[in-house]
C-alpha cells in the first residue's frame, strides 16, 4: 500500500479543490446484492447536496464509503482531488454526523465535542476554545459539562454536528441527522442547518429519505433508486421536470393516470383522454402514464366547458393542510383523485356532492407506462 | 387496567431471597462461629462465649505466608486470564460474523460440561512427566526426557486459566459486544486510529464487564485450592487448604471461620487495592483529556 | 461407586478413567464433601421404608472412606439379599464423626467406617450402636489376632474391616542406594530426592514419621517431642516436599510423579501394580518402627435400616467377599488363613499385604489425644513453608 502523503502529492488534481468529492464508476457489492451500483457524482466544493432515495436504496453505504467504512469493490472515490481508495477513515478529512449521532455516553458533552481535536493533539487552549466556539455555534455552550444521556434527541443532535464541525473538515457526511426529531423541531433544524452550511462553506452531503428536506435545503438532490443515481438535479428541476415518473412520483404527490398513446400524441383511456402541452415521442399505441400534481388540479362543482382533461367524481373528503385544503375525489372504478388548492380562494365544496376536477395541458408529465411509481398517489385508470 | 400489577420490589423478592438464603446467611454463620471456640475433641464449636481470640490465632505467620502464595495465584492467574480473554473476546464480538457468535460461545463453555475436578485432574495426567504430553514433546524433539512442568506454579496457572478462562471472556464478550459498531466508527471517523479508539472508547465502554470478568476470576479463584493443589502439589498451596483443614481435619470450626472471614477481607481488600492502584495509575491520562467548561459567563 | 467408573470411561481411555475415578472417588471430600451427605440424607429420609420377605430393610446406607469396597461386592449384596445400598464417602475419622455428631443420630448412615482409636470416644457420646453378633455368625472367619483390640475389647461396638500400615516406596532408577529406614527416607529426601518426595496429606503420619524415626512415643504429648518435630519437619524437611498426597498409588506411582513416596502399604501394592515399570519401585515398611491403623465396621446409633446393616457386615465377612476385598483394596481384612487363600488365588505382591508377626510387632497403634491441635498446626506450617 502506497503512503497516505505520497498518494496526495501524486494524484492530486488542480480542477478538483479542496470539497470537492468525485465518486466514478463506484460499485459496491454486499454478497448477492448490489447496494450502490456504477455510481458516478461530483459534488463541488460548498455544495449541499442531498442524496434522496427510498430504504434500502444504497444512501448509506455512499456515505460510509466517502467516510471509509466501506471499501467500493470497483470505481474511485477522490477527497478535494486525492484518492482515497486504502486511506482508513481516521486518516480521511471528513467527518459524518451519523443517524444516532453515536455520542459517547461515557464522555461529557465538551470531551465529546474535544475528541477529534485531541486526536490531532491540538493543544489543550485551544481545544477549550474552539470546543467553546463550537458549542456556542450550535447554541449548546451552557450544557458542556452533561453527560449525553442527560440531552434531549435535539440537543443530541446539535453535540452530534458541533462534534463533527469542530474539526473543520473540508466535506461533512450526515446520514439522516434529524431522522428521530419532532416534525416541528426537524424543520427548525433544517433551517439551522442550512444556516450553517452556507456560513461554513463546508461541503454537505446529505443522506435523507424526506423529500420535503431534501427540496427545502439542498442545491441539488440525487434521487437513487437500488443503488443507481435516478436525477441529479437542483430541487425546481427535480419537482417540475421530473425525467422518470420514478422521480416524479418521490418528490411531492402525484396523481396518475394509466392510458395508451393516441394518434393526437394524447393519453387516452375508457375515461377519456389527457392532453400534455409536450408530447412524449413514441409510437402510436405505446402505454403511457400521465402525472398531475395535486395543486395543479382546479376542483368545481359546476362542468367546465368542452375541455379534453377533466374528471367528475364524488367528494370524499376535504383536509385542511395549515395554508392549503386538500380534497380527495372518488371518479369510481375504486380510483380517487387529489387535489389542493391555497385556502383563500378555494371553493366551498359539499361532502357527497359532484364535483369536477381540471387541469392544464402545461402541468401534465407524460412517461413511458412500464416504469413504475414509488410514493405516488393512487393512480387512477379511467 | 385490570391487569395485576406488581410492586417492584416485590418482584425483586426471589432473587433477594435466593441471595439471603445461599449468600448472606451462610457468610453469616461463619462469622458467627469465628467468635466462639472448640470446646472439646468431638465438638466442632461453641459459641457461649465471644472473644476474638480465634481472629489471634488465624492471624500467624503460616496464615500469611500462605495468603500471599493464594495472592500472587490470584493475581496471576487473574492477570493472565484477562489477557488470553481480551482479544479472544474483542475478536469474538467485533471481527465474527454474528451467525458464527454462538458456535464459539459454546466452544468456549465445552470444558464446564465435565465436572471441574475431572477436568483438573486430566490436566494432572497430561502434564506428568512422562505422560502424554511429555511423550509428544519429545517426539517432536522440543525436550529430552522428562516433562518438569507439573508441581510448579506453571502448572497452576495452566489449570487456572484452563478452569477459568470462560469465566473472563463471557463477560468481555457481552461488555464488547455492547460497544455498538456506531461507537468505534465514530471515533474512527474523529480521527483515532486502532489503538486510541480501543483505549479512549472500547475499553473505557467495556469498563463494566472487564470489571465483572475480573471479580468473577479473581474472587472465586482465590477461594479455589482444588486446581492449585492437583496440579501444584506443594507448591499449590493456598489459604483454601487452610480453611479447609480447619473444617475437616482439625475439626476446629471457630478457627476455620475465623480464617475464612480474614481470607474474605483479604480477598475485598485487595480487590478494592488493585482498583484503586490502577484508577491512580490511570489518572494523568484520563485528566489530561478531561474538558471541564463550566457555566457560561 | 460404579457407575461413575463406566461413565468416565467414555471421556478417557481405560488408565486414565481408572486414575480419574479414584481420584474423584477420594478427592471428593475435597470439595464435595457436603453435598454428597446431603444426597445420602436426603434418599434415607424421603425414601418409603418397605421391608423385604427376608425380613431386611429394603435400603442401606453406608458412610466411608472413598473408594474403600471391592465394586463387585457391593453390587452382589444387593442382588444376593435385596437392600439398595447408598454409598458416601469421608476424608477423615474427624469429618465422618462430626458429621454424627452434628445430626444427633438422624444422619441417616448405617454403616460407618472409624478407625480403630476414634471409637472409644465414639462410643462415649453414643454415636455407635452395639453389634449383635447373632446376626453376624460370619464373625467365625475373623482372625481372632484382630479382634479384641484395646479400643474395642470385646468388639461390642466394631468389627475389623481392614488394617494397614505406612512405609515408603522409591524409584531405584533416581536413588540408587538400598533405603531401609524412616532417618533414610528423610535423608535421600533431603538430598538425591529432594523436590521429587511426596508425604501424606494427613498431620499424624506426617509426625508419626519423626516420632518412628527418633524412637519417640507416637502418642507424645510432651511439648520438647512436638516442638523437636516441628522443626525438623518444618525447617528441614518441608523445602524438599513436592506434594501432600494420601492417595499416591492412584496417580504418583503409576505416573511416576515423584521419586520418594511416603505410602499406605494397600496403596503402594495398587500404585506398583498399575505402573507401567513395576520394578524400578521398592517398597519398605517403616522402621524401625511405624504403625499399625485398622478400619472397622460399626453401625451409626441411630441406623434406620439396622438388620440390613447387620446382614451386610455379615455378608462381607464371608470367605470369598472378604478375599474380593482384600484384592481390590489391597489391605488385610482381618480374615483367618487369608494369605493362604490369597497365594491360592494368585494374588500378586503380597508382601504389601500380609506381614511376619516381627514386623507387626514393630507396629504401633494410635491415640487420639490433645496433642491433635498441634499436630494439625505442624502440617499446616509444613504446607506454607513447601509452598513458599
Ligand atoms: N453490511 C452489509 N452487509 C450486507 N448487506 C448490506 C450491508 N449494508 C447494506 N447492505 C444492503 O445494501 C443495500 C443498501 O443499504 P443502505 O444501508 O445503503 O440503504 P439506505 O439507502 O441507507 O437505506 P435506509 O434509508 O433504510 O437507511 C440494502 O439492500 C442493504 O440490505
Ligand atoms: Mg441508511
Amino acid at each position: 500500500m502506497t503512503t497516505t502523503s505520497g498518494a496526495i502529492a501524486v494524484e492530486k488534481r488542480p480542477d478538483e479543490p479542496a470539497g470537492t468529492v468525485v465518486l466514478d464508476s463506484v460499485t459496491k457489492i454486499f454478497g448477492e446484492s448490489t447496494a450502490v451500483d456504477n455510481i458516478s457524482l461530483r459534488v463541488e466544493p460548498g455544495e449541499f447536496l442531498s442524496l434522496l432515495g427510498p430504504s434500502g436504496c444504497g444512501k448509506t453505504t455512499t456515505l460510509r464509503m466517502l467516510a471509509g467504512f466501506e471499501t467500493p469493490n470497483s470505481g474511485s472515490i477522490r477527497i478535494s482531488g486525492e484518492d482515497v481508495l486504502g486511506i482508513p477513515p481516521y486518516k480521511r478529512n471528513v467527518n459524518t454526523v451519523f443517524q444516532a449521532y453515536a455520542l459517547f455516553p461515557h464522555l461529557s458533552v465538551a470531551e465529546n465535542v474535544a475528541y477529534g481535536l485531541q486526536q490531532k493533539k491540538v493543544p489543550k487552549a485551544e481545544v477549550r476554545e474552539k470546543v467553546v466556539s463550537a458549542l456556542e455555534m450550535v447554541k449548546m455552550r451552557s450544557f458542556a459539562d452533561r453527560k449525553p444521556t442527560q440531552l434531549s434527541g435535539g440537543q443530541q443532535q446539535r453535540i452530534a454536528l458541533a462534534r463533527a464541525l469542530v474539526n473543520q473538515p473540508a466535506v461533512l457526511l450526515l446520514d439522516e441527522p434529524l431522522g428521530a426529531l419532532d416534525r416541528q423541531l426537524r424543520e427548525e433544524m433544517q433551517l439551522e442547518l442550512k444556516l450553517l452550511q452556507s456560513q461554513l462553506g463546508i461541503t454537505f452531503i446529505f443522506v435523507t429519505h424526506d423529500q420535503g428536506e431534501a427540496l427545502s435545503m439542498s442545491d441539488r438532490i440525487a434521487i437513487m433508486r437500488e443503488g443507481k443515481i435516478e436525477q441529479l438535479a437542483d430541487a425546481e428541476t427535480i419537482y417540475s421536470s421530473p425525467t422518470s415518473a420514478y422521480v416524479a412520483g418521490f418528490i411531492g404527490q402525484q396523481n396518475f393516470f394509466e392510458g395508451t398513446l393516441n394518434k393526437d400524441g394524447n393519453l387516452e383511456n375508457s375515461g377519456g383522454k389527457i392532453r400534455a402541452a409536450i408530447p412524449l415521442s413514441a409510437q402510436t399505441g405505446t402505454a403511457v402514464r400521465a402525472a398531475i400534481r395535486p395543486e395543479d388540479i382546479t376542483i368545481d362543482s359546476k362542468e367546465p366547458g368542452p375541455q379534453i382533461n377533466a374528471i367528475s367524481g364524488s367528494l370524499v373528503s376535504i383536509s385542511h393542510l395549515g395554508e392549503t385544503l386538500q380534497y380527495l375525489v372518488d371518479v369510481g372504478g375504486g380510483h380517487t383523485v387529489l387535489a389542493r388548492r391555497p385556502r383563500p380562494g378555494a371553493p366551498r365544496l359539499e361532502l357527497k356532492s359532484k364535483v369536477w376536477c381540471t387541469w392544464t395541458p402545461e402541468s401534465v408529465l407524460m412517461f413511458h407506462a412500464h416504469e413504475e411509481s414509488p410514493g405516488s398517489h393512487d393512480s387512477p385508470e379511467e | 387496567m385490570s391487569r395485576l400489577r406488581l410492586p417492584r420490589p416485590i418482584l425483586a423478592f426471589p432473587a433477594i431471597g435466593w441471595l439471603l438464603i445461599f449468600f448472606v446467611a451462610p457468610v453469616l454463620l461463619v462469622l458467627w462461629f469465628s467468635f466462639g471456640y472448640k470446646p472439646g475433641v468431638f465438638q466442632t464449636h461453641a459459641n457461649d462465649k465471644l472473644s476474638f481470640d480465634r481472629y489471634a490465632e488465624a492471624l500467624n505467620p503460616t496464615f500469611f505466608t500462605t495468603f500471599w502464595n493464594t495472592l500472587w495465584v490470584g493475581v496471576a492467574g487473574t492477570l493472565l486470564c484477562l489477557i488470553i480473554a481480551f482479544p479472544v473476546a474483542y475478536w469474538m464480538a467485533a471481527k465474527i460474523p454474528s451467525r458464527y457468535r454462538g458456535l464459539l460461545i459454546a466452544l468456549v463453555m465445552v470444558p464446564y460440561w465435565t465436572n471441574f475436578l475431572v477436568r483438573t485432574i486430566g490436566w494432572q495426567i497430561i502434564l506428568a512427566p512422562h505422560g502424554w504430553l511429555s511423550a509428544a514433546l519429545n517426539w517432536l524433539g522440543l525436550i529430552d526426557g522428562s516433562l518438569d512442568i507439573l508441581y510448579t506454579r506453571s502448572a497452576v496457572l495452566l489449570g487456572v486459566v484452563y478452569n477459568y478462562l470462560p469465566l473472563m471472556i463471557l463477560p468481555l464478550y457481552v461488555a464488547f459486544d455492547r460497544v455498538s459498531q456506531d461507537m468505534r466508527e465514530a471515533s474512527k471517523d474523529l480521527g483515532a486510529g486502532r489503538i486510541a479508539t480501543l483505549l479512549r472508547v472500547t475499553i473505557p465502554l467495556a469498563m463494566p464487564g472487564i470489571i465483572v470478568g475480573t471479580l468473577l476470576v479473581y474472587i472465586p479463584l482465590m477461594g479455589d485450592y482444588i486446581t492449585a493443589t492437583v496440579l501444584g502439589g506443594a507448591k499449590g498451596n493456598m489459604a483454601g487448604v487452610l480453611v479447609a483443614s480447619q473444617f475437616q481435619t482439625a475439626q476446629n470450626w471457630a478457627l476455620g471461620s475465623a480464617m475464612a472471614v480474614l481470607l474474605i477481607l483479604l480477598i475485598l481488600v485487595s480487590a478494592a487495592l488493585a482498583g484503586l492502584i490502577i484508577w491512580l495509575l490511570l489518572l494523568p491520562f484520563n485528566r489530561s483529556r478531561r474538558l471541564v467548561i463550566g457555566v457560561a459567563k | 461407586m460404579p457407575t461413575e467408573n463406566s461413565h468416565i470411561k467414555i471421556l478417557a481411555s481405560a488408565p486414565a478413567a481408572r486414575i480419574i475415578a479414584r481420584e474423584l472417588n477420594r478427592r471428593r471430600f475435597l470439595g464435595f464433601a457436603a453435598a454428597a451427605g446431603g444426597a445420602a440424607f436426603l434418599a434415607a429420609c424421603s425414601s418409603p421404608e418397605s421391608t423385604l420377605s427376608n425380613g431386611l430393610e429394603s435400603q442401606l446406607s453406608m458412610y466411608s472412606w472413598g473408594d474403600y469396597d471391592a465394586p463387585e461386592v457391593l453390587t452382589a449384596f444387593t442382588k444376593d439379599l435385596g437392600p439398595k445400598l447408598t454409598v458416601d464417602s469421608f476424608g477423615s475419622n474427624e469429618e465422618m464423626i462430626s458429621k454424627l455428631v452434628g445430626t444427633k443420630g438422624t444422619s441417616g448412615y448405617d454403616i460407618v467406617v472409624p478407625t480403630g482409636p476414634y471409637i472409644p470416644q465414639m462410643v462415649e457420646n453414643n454415636l455407635l450402636m452395639k453389634l449383635d453378633h447373632r446376626q453376624i455368625p460370619n464373625l467365625k472367619y475373623m482372625d481372632p489376632a484382630f479382634l479384641g483390640r484395646d479400643w474395642d475389647p470385646t468388639n461390642a461396638y466394631s468389627i475389623c474391616k481392614a488394617w494397614g500400615t505406612t512405609g515408603f516406596v522409591y524409584d531405584k532408577t533416581v536413588i540408587t542406594r538400598d533405603l531401609f529406614t524412616w532417618n533414610d527416607f528423610f535423608d535421600a529426601a533431603m538430598n538425591e530426592a529432594s523436590g521429587s518426595v511426596s508425604i501424606l496429606d494427613d498431620p499424624g503420619e506426617i509426625t508419626g514419621m519423626f516420632y518412628w524415626a527418633n524412637g519417640i512415643d507416637w502418642n507424645t504429648t510432651k511439648k520438647e517431642d512436638i516442638d523437636a518435630a516441628e522443626d525438623f519437619l518444618v525447617n528441614k524437611l518441608a523445602p524438599h516436599v513436592a506434594a501432600f498426597n494420601s492417595y499416591p498409588g492412584s496417580d504418583a506411582v503409576p505416573q511416576d510423579l515423584q521419586a520418594l513416596i511416603q505410602i499406605w502399604n494397600g496403596d503402594a501394592r495398587l500404585g506398583i501394580s498399575e505402573s507401567d515399570d513395576p520394578d524400578k519401585w521398592v517398597w519398605r515398611l517403616g522402621a524401625p518402627t511405624t504403625e499399625l491403623w485398622m478400619d472397622n465396621w460399626s453401625i451409626a446409633e441411630g441406623a434406620p435400616h439396622p438388620k440390613a446393616a447387620h446382614a451386610f457386615i455379615n455378608y462381607v465377612l464371608e470367605p470369598a467377599n472378604s478375599l474380593a476385598e482384600l484384592d481390590y483394596i489391597g489391605y488385610h481384612t482381618g480374615a483367618i488363613d487369608i494369605e493362604q487363600k490369597a497365594k491360592d488365588e494368585g494374588l500378586e505382591m503380597l508382601d504389601m499385604v500380609f506381614f511376619t508377626p516381627d514386623q507387626i510387632a514393630t507396629m504401633k497403634d494410635a491415640e487420639v489425644n490433645e496433642a491433635q491441635e498441634r499436630t494439625v498446626d505442624i502440617w499446616n506450617k509444613m504446607k506454607a513453608a513447601a509452598g513458599a
